[in-house]
C-alpha cells in the first residue's frame, strides 16, 4: 500500500459519535451512527481536513510528518529548505495570541531559521509560476475555442484551476470525464519542489539526494499531494514532507522560541521577486484574479491599470463575473466569463453544466475549503470563536 | 386527612406514575449515556451496541421530557402548588439546613418543623427541575441540530449535558439513600413508590407544618 492509499485523515478513539462531521464532509467519506465511533472511507476522503477543524472534540487527526522534519533538521548531512504558503503567515500568529489576520511573515522566517532550516524560501515565487502556466494554458484554450491556428491541441473550455489537491482528488474520484478541463499546471507547492531539487540544488552546490524539501501549508491535503507517486519531476520525491500551520506553531513552541518578540526577517532569494498576485492565492477568488491579471496582460499587451478585480472577490459559494479582455492579435475584445467556487459542496452543479456542454464560463476556480486556503484543514483551530 | 386510618395521602396516583416514569427513564438515560459516552462495551452490548444505546437514549429522552410535560398540563394546579412550596424558604428551612435535618450526627441543634417537603427536598426539587431543563436545552440540539450548529456550541452542549448528568446522578443517589435506605426517612419510599400514603405519626414529626395545615382543613 503506498502513502496515498494509507490516507491522511483519521478518526481517533476519542470520537464521541456526535455525528457533526458527516455534515461537514463533502464527499460522504465519513460514516457512523450517532453514539458510535465514526469511520473514514479512504477511497472517498479527499484529505481536506475540514472534518478535523470542525470536530468539537478534536477527535479527528491528520498524519504527522513532524518527526520526519525534526530528523532531517538534526541530520548534518542533509540540506533542509522550507517553503511557506501565503495563507500561513496570516494565521500562524493566532497560535501565539495575536489577532486573526496579523501578518507574521517576518517573524515566521526568523523562527524557521532558528529551527535550523538551511534556506527559508517562500512559496510565492512558485505561485507565480503556477499562475503563468495556468494563465498561458487558458489563453491557448481560448485561442483554440476561437479557431486560431496552431492551438488545435489545447484542452477544452472551460478551464478549471488545479492548485487545490482536495479538489483534484474530488474531480478524479467523482468526475473523471472532467479531467481534460482541469489545468495541467501543478500546484505552487509541487512547482517549488523540483525547482529546489534542480535549480536551487545546482546553485547551492548541494546534491539533490542531500536536499530535503519541507512545505509549511494551511492544508492537510498537501500532505496527500506530496505523496502522490507522480510528484517526482526532479527525479526524486519533489517535496519530502509537509507540516501544517498548527504543526509549525507547535514546533516553534516546543523549541522555546519567543515568537512574538522575534525580529522581522526576510526570506532567502531563490530566483527573484514575487508578485502580489501570488500572495492572494490563499483566498477564494485569488487564483482567478491572479490568472486574469496574467491573461489580460498577455492577451492585450497592455499593463492592467487597476489590478484588483473586485467582482471575483467575496465569500458567496458560487460567484461569477465577466471581464472584457482586448485581444491584441485578433483585434477584438473577448468577454471572459469566469466562475469562482468556494466549498466543494457547491461545485457539482457547475460541473454538471460543463459536462452537459451548457456552461457559459471560460475559467472556473475551485477551492475545497470555504473561503479558500486561509480556512484550510491545517490552520489553527479556534474553538473560542467557532 | 385520609380515608386510611392513621395514614396521610402524600402523593397522588398521577404524581406517583410520573415519578415512576421519570425514574425508569433516568436509569435508562444514565446507563446508556455512560455506555456510549465512555464507550463501555458491556453496557453498550445490553442495548445492541453504542449506536443502539444512543438511539435508546434519545427516544427515552423524549419520554423523559414528554412525561412531566403531560403531567404538568393535567395537574397544573398541583404543580403550581409544588413550585410554590419548594420556592418558599423560611427561617425554619434555613435552620433545617444548618442542622441538616438531624441526618448528620455531629451537627447538633433542634430540627425545626417542616412543610410538606423539608428544605433538603426543596433544594432537590429545584436541582431536578433545573437539571432536567438543562438536559432538554442541551440534549435536543445535540440530536436534532447536530448538523446545523457550530462545533463550539456542540462542545458546549456536550460539556453542560455531561456535568449536568454527573450532578443529577449524585443528587438522585443521595435522594435514593435518604428516601429508601436511611432508617429515619425510608418510610417515604412506599409513599412515592407504592400507595402514596405515609404514616400520620411520622408526618406529624417530619412535616409538622404541613400536618398542622391538614389537621386544620379537616
Amino acid at each position: 500500500m503506498n502513502a496515498v492509499e494509507v490516507g491522511i485523515i483519521r478518526v481517533t478513539s476519542s470520537c464521541k459519535g456526535c455525528d457533526h462531521c458527516t455534515s461537514i464532509c463533502a464527499t460522504g467519506a465519513i460514516s457512523g451512527e450517532m453514539g458510535e465511533k465514526h469511520h473514514i472511507d479512504l477511497k472517498k476522503c479527499i484529505s481536506c481536513g475540514q472534518c478535523l477543524i470542525n470536530c468539537p472534540f478534536s477527535a479527528i487527526e491528520d498524519t504527522s510528518m513532524v518527526d520526519t522534519v525534526k530528523r532531517a533538521l538534526a541530520d548534518p548531512d542533509l540540506f533542509v529548505v522550507v517553503q511557506e504558503a501565503p495563507a500561513v503567515r496570516v494565521a500562524l500568529g493566532e497560535e501565539f495570541g495575536l489577532a486573526p489576520g496579523t501578518n507574521v511573515k517576518g517573524k515566521m522566517y526568523a523562527a524557521l531559521r532558528r529551527l535550523g532550516f538551511d534556506r527559508v524560501y517562500d512559496t510565492e515565487f512558485a505561485a507565480d509560476l503556477t499562475i503563468m502556466e495556468e494563465g498561458t494554458e487558458l489563453i491557448h484554450r481560448v485561442f483554440k475555442h476561437l479557431g486560431v491556428a496552431g492551438f488545435e491541441h489545447a484542452g477544452p473550455l472551460p478551464q478549471f484551476t488545479s492548485c487545490c489537491p482536495a479538489w483534484i482528488k474530488y474531480a478524479e474520484d467523482k468526475f473523471p470525464d472532467l479531467l481534460p478541463h482541469i489545468s495541467s499546471a501543478k500546484s505552487p507547492q509541487q512547482m517549488f519542489g523540483p525547482i529546489a531539487k534542480t535549480y536551487a540544488a545546482q546553485k547551492l552546490n548541494v546534491h539533490p539526494t542531500k536536499m530535503f524539501v519541507v512545505s509549511v501549508m494551511p492544508c492537510t491535503a498537501k500532505k496527500y499531494e506530496c505523496n502522490r507517486p507522480e510528484m517526482m519531476a526532479s527525479g526524486y520525491k519533489d517535496v519530502d514532507a509537509v507540516i501544517t500551520t498548527r504543526e509549525l506553531a507547535a514546533i516553534i513552541k516546543e523549541a522555546g522560541i519567543d515568537f512574538v518578540n522575534l525580529p522581522d526577517e526576510t526570506a532567502d532569494n531563490l530566483v527573484g521577486l514575487s508578485t502580489g498576485a501570488a500572495t492572494i492565492f490563499g483566498t477564494t477568488g485569488g487564483v482567478m484574479e491572479a490568472a486574469l491579471r496574467t491573461a489580460y496582460e498577455l492577451l492585450s499587451g497592455q499593463t492592467l491599470g487597476k489590478v484588483e478585480l473586485h467582482n471575483v472577490r467575496g465569500l458567496k459559494p458560487v460567484r461569477e463575473a465577466t471581464i472584457d479582455i482586448p485581444i491584441k492579435d485578433l483585434g477584438r475584445t473577448l468577454p471572459v466569463n469566469v466562475c469562482v467556487v468556494t466549498g466543494i459542496k457547491h461545485v457539482d452543479g457547475v460541473i454538471e453544466e460543463v459536462l452537459a456542454g451548457r456552461s457559459p464560463y471560460h475559467f472556473i476556480e475551485v477551492m475545497n475549503c470555504p473561503g479558500g486556503c486561509v480556512n484550510g484543514g491545517g490552520q489553527p483551530i479556534r474553538r473560542d470563536t467557532y | 386527612m385520609s380515608d386510611v386510618k392513621g395514614k396521610v395521602l402524600k402523593h397522588g396516583e398521577q404524581t406517583r406514575t410520573m415519578h415512576w416514569l421519570h425514574l425508569i427513564c433516568f436509569l435508562i438515560l444514565g446507563l446508556t449515556g455512560i455506555g456510549f459516552y465512555w464507550n463501555i462495551g458491556w453496557i453498550n452490548d445490553l442495548f445492541g451496541g453504542p449506536a443502539n444505546a444512543s438511539l435508546v437514549h434519545r427516544w427515552t429522552a423524549v419520554v423523559f421530557t414528554a412525561g412531566p410535560a403531560i403531567y404538568i398540563l393535567l395537574n397544573f394546579e398541583r404543580f403550581s402548588k409544588f413550585i410554590d412550596t419548594i420556592s418558599t424558604f423560611t427561617r425554619d428551612d434555613i435552620q433545617w439546613l444548618k442542622t441538616m435535618g438531624g441526618y448528620i450526627p455531629f451537627l447538633k441543634g433542634k430540627v425545626p418543623p417542616q412543610d410538606k417537603y423539608n428544605a433538603g427536598q426543596k433544594i432537590l426539587g429545584w436541582v431536578v427541575i433545573l437539571g432536567c431543563l438543562l438536559f432538554i436545552l442541551t440534549g435536543f440540539p445535540m440530536w436534532l441540530w447536530r448538523h446545523a450548529v457550530s462545533p463550539a456550541f456542540l462542545d458546549f452542549c456536550y460539556t453542560v449535558h455531561f456535568w449536568d448528568a454527573m450532578i443529577m446522578m449524585l443528587a438522585v443517589l443521595g435522594h435514593f439513600f435518604l428516601a429508601a435506605i436511611h432508617p429515619q426517612s425510608r418510610v417515604e419510599f412506599s409513599s412515592m413508590m407504592l400507595d402514596g400514603y405515609v404514616d400520620a405519626g411520622v408526618t406529624a414529626h417530619h412535616n409538622a407544618k404541613w400536618f398542622a395545615n391538614l389537621s386544620k382543613l379537616e
